[in-house]
């Protein structure tokens, strides 16, 4: 009788954590091979230039899974990134780094917010908003940087993204403690739960009495401060800024956001599954070059596991919808 | 256009107790569709109204503006002595006022714990902003509720696309009960629903009636409206055409109501 009770009890969490299990378990494969293969890729320092590579990509991924979750997406944040960062540099050189820095949150949550507000009054899909975004924001750096790169970043500023915690680099750091606190967000507040519930069924929340308005404008608000964030940390970590700084960011963030679990449609995913599918590409990625693969693999890979996410995410819904089905038959009966 | 028949249809002796909530003159137009049409009625704690009418003749618009989905183009609603100037979801919830919707507006990817208790989720303390969530308390909370409508369910947490169209129902009676202390709106409750289910809700409203909380009931089947209905209402093209008690009124009349035969007849 127990015995019973304990097996569906452990198909449910599979269930709920299968896919996360999976990406843990390619992870720890992939890190496995790199090991075998290459001696030096498995050490304390190359790992930490790995993770300082993907640090970029995961915060992105960060702000993207909250939107997705909630029912929407901002394809323009590898422009934005490039902005922020490029803002900070030259704001970095007339000011103290602590102005840069939030300027270039306050300027990434602005345009997040106009995003959200254009994309909330027309009722058009993020997605034609966001892409006109996108061109117009990288114009603007364009135009701005007239096409050459920012430099000359004072000392101070400088030093600030080569500042370490607990042997960390700070853009790392600053992904986990974000990654934290977004899964607390999402998990443990109204907040999340309302963005979830959003993602589900817009309506069903609007009657309910939740403030769909204030919650999706604050998520696109949030998601351009996060990018504004990490545009400074950029700028001060490579103690520059240039104009082709975060181009296909939105590509690499929505690819891990997809193949960590969230669903497009919105309404699902969570954050450690995100962040495993960032650690996954990134490692993947700095895999190929550390084997002397040619690079240029690495986006065949990307797409490929892109497309692999989105069908397995399809594949499993359909499956879901089948169950439904079955079951509803049975009701019938 | 009135005919004295029809005036004297609509124009049902005032009972003593005051009206909880009262419409007066209400149109909702949709671009050039007209869905409602100076739509007066007035509703009483305890008493359940049958509200019915063809497909398109108006029902469920005039169930959202009651709740505050829709804005109507004109006309007032008094709730008690207050007349809000434009009433929201937030503010109709506020009264007391909730709606279990036609096409059921669950979040097929909450469990149906979060379902019920979706938009007033017990919260263990509170940091600016930032609601931390009591699950314990949401649970049995919506445990309770859900009970109370007639139904197990095994599984609070699995997200409701998985239940059959009866569990479903139930989490949606279940969420509108939660804050429903003066008016409940079913826009038809039964329509998915097998026969048990059925007689559990019709018993439900029957009990919800009791505890002096108005009713509203959408339905097509007429067995279920004379079966518990103190009042029927019929809509045609978005107009009030009969305002009768229950008990003095017979099938062929609301049929007649509804389909328009019988003023047809009589203009
Ligand atoms: N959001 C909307 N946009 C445009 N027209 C609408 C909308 N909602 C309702 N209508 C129209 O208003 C009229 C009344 O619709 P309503 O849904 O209130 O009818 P109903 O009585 O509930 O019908 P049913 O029995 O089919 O549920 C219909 O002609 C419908 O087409
Ligand atoms: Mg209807």
């Amino acid at each position: 009788m127990a015995g019973n009770a304990i097996v569906p009890l452990w198909r449910r969490w599979l269930k709920d954590n299968g896919r996360n299990l999976g990406l843990a378990l390619a992870l720890g494969l992939a890190l496995l091979v790199l090991a075998v293969l290459s001696p030096k890729y498995m050490t304390f320092d190359n790992l930490v230039v790995v993770a300082l590579q993907m640090a970029f990509i995961g915060i992105a991924a960060l702000g993207t899974t909250h939107l997705v979750i909630g029912g929407n997406i901002d394809l323009s944040i590898g422009s934005l990134f490039a902005l922020t960062a490029v803002c900070a540099a030259m704001l970095a050189k007339v000011s103290p780094p602590f102005v840069a820095i939030l300027g270039a949150i306050l300027l990434g949550s602005a345009i997040g917010l106009l995003n959200g507000a254009l994309i909330w009054r027309v009722k058009l899909s993020p997605i034609i908003i966001t892409l006109g975004s996108l061109a117009i924001l990288r114009g603007v750096v364009l135009l701005l940087t007239g096409g050459y790169s920012v430099r000359g970043v004072p000392s101070l500023f400088g030093e600030i993204g080569q500042w370490r915690l607990v042997g960390l680099p700070l853009p790392v750091c600053t992904l986990l403690g974000l990654a934290a606190f977004a899964h607390f967000i999402l998990t443990h507040t109204t907040l999340g739960r309302h963005l979830f519930a959003i993602g589900g069924n817009r309506e069903a929340c609007e009657a309910a009495g939740i403030p769909v308005r204030r919650l999706v404008l604050g998520s696109f608000l949030i998601n351009g401060g996060i990018i504004g964030l990490s545009g400074a940390l950029a700028a001060s970590r490579f103690g520059s800024a240039s104009p082709s700084f975060g181009i296909a960011l939105e590509l690499d963030a929505i690819t891990a956001v997809l193949l960590g679990g969230v669903a497009f449609t919105g309404g699902e995913g969570n954050v450690l599954g995100v962040m495993l599918a960032v650690a996954l590409l990134g490692v993947i990625n700095s895999g190929i070059v550390s084997l002397g693969i040619d690079p240029n693999y690495a986006e065949v890979v990307k797409g490929a596991t892109l497309i692999a996410a989105v069908t397995l995410n399809q594949l499993s819904h359909e499956a879901r919808e089948q169950h439904r089905k079955r079951s509803a038959m049975r009701e019938l009966l | 256009m009135k005919s004295m028949a029809s005036d004297a249809a609509i124009s049902i002796p005032a009972p003593a107790r005051a009206a909880l909530m009262r419409c007066v003159g209400i149109s909702k137009f949709f671009g050039g569709v007209r869905a409602l049409h100076r739509v007066s009625l007035d509703l009483f704690p305890g008493e359940i109204v049958a509200l019915v009418g063809d497909n398109g003749a108006g029902k469920s618009t005039l169930v959202k503006i009651l709740s505050g989905i829709c804005q109507p183009d004109e006309g007032d609603l008094w709730f008690g002595e207050e007349r809000p100037q434009r009433l929201t979801a937030r503010q109709a919830r506020k009264f007391g006022v909730e709606t279990v919707y036609q096409h059921l507006s669950l979040c097929d990817n909450l469990g149906a714990a979060a379902n019920v208790m979706l938009g007033q989720e017990p919260v263990r303390w509170q940091l600016g902003p930032l609601r931390i969530l009591d699950e314990p308390r949401a649970r049995t909370e919506a445990m309770r509720r859900i009970g109370e409508v007639g139904v197990v369910l095994e599984d609070l947490n699995a997200p409701v696309r998985r239940l059959s169209g009866g569990q479903r129902q139930a989490v949606a009676i279940a969420r509108a009960m939660v804050n429903a202390h003066r008016l409940v709106m079913f826009d038809e409750p039964t329509a998915a629903l097998g026969v048990k289910q059925t007689h559990a809700t019709l018993e439900l409203i029957r009990r919800v009636a009791q505890q002096g909380i108005a009713v509203v009931l959408i339905s097509h089947n007429l067995d279920d409206v004379f079966a518990v209905s103190m009042r029927i209402v019929a809509l045609r093209h978005g107009q009030v055409c009969l305002n009768v008690p229950t008990e003095k009124t017979s099938r062929a009349t609301v049929v007649a109501a509804m389909t328009g035969v019988a003023l047809e007849g009589r203009e």
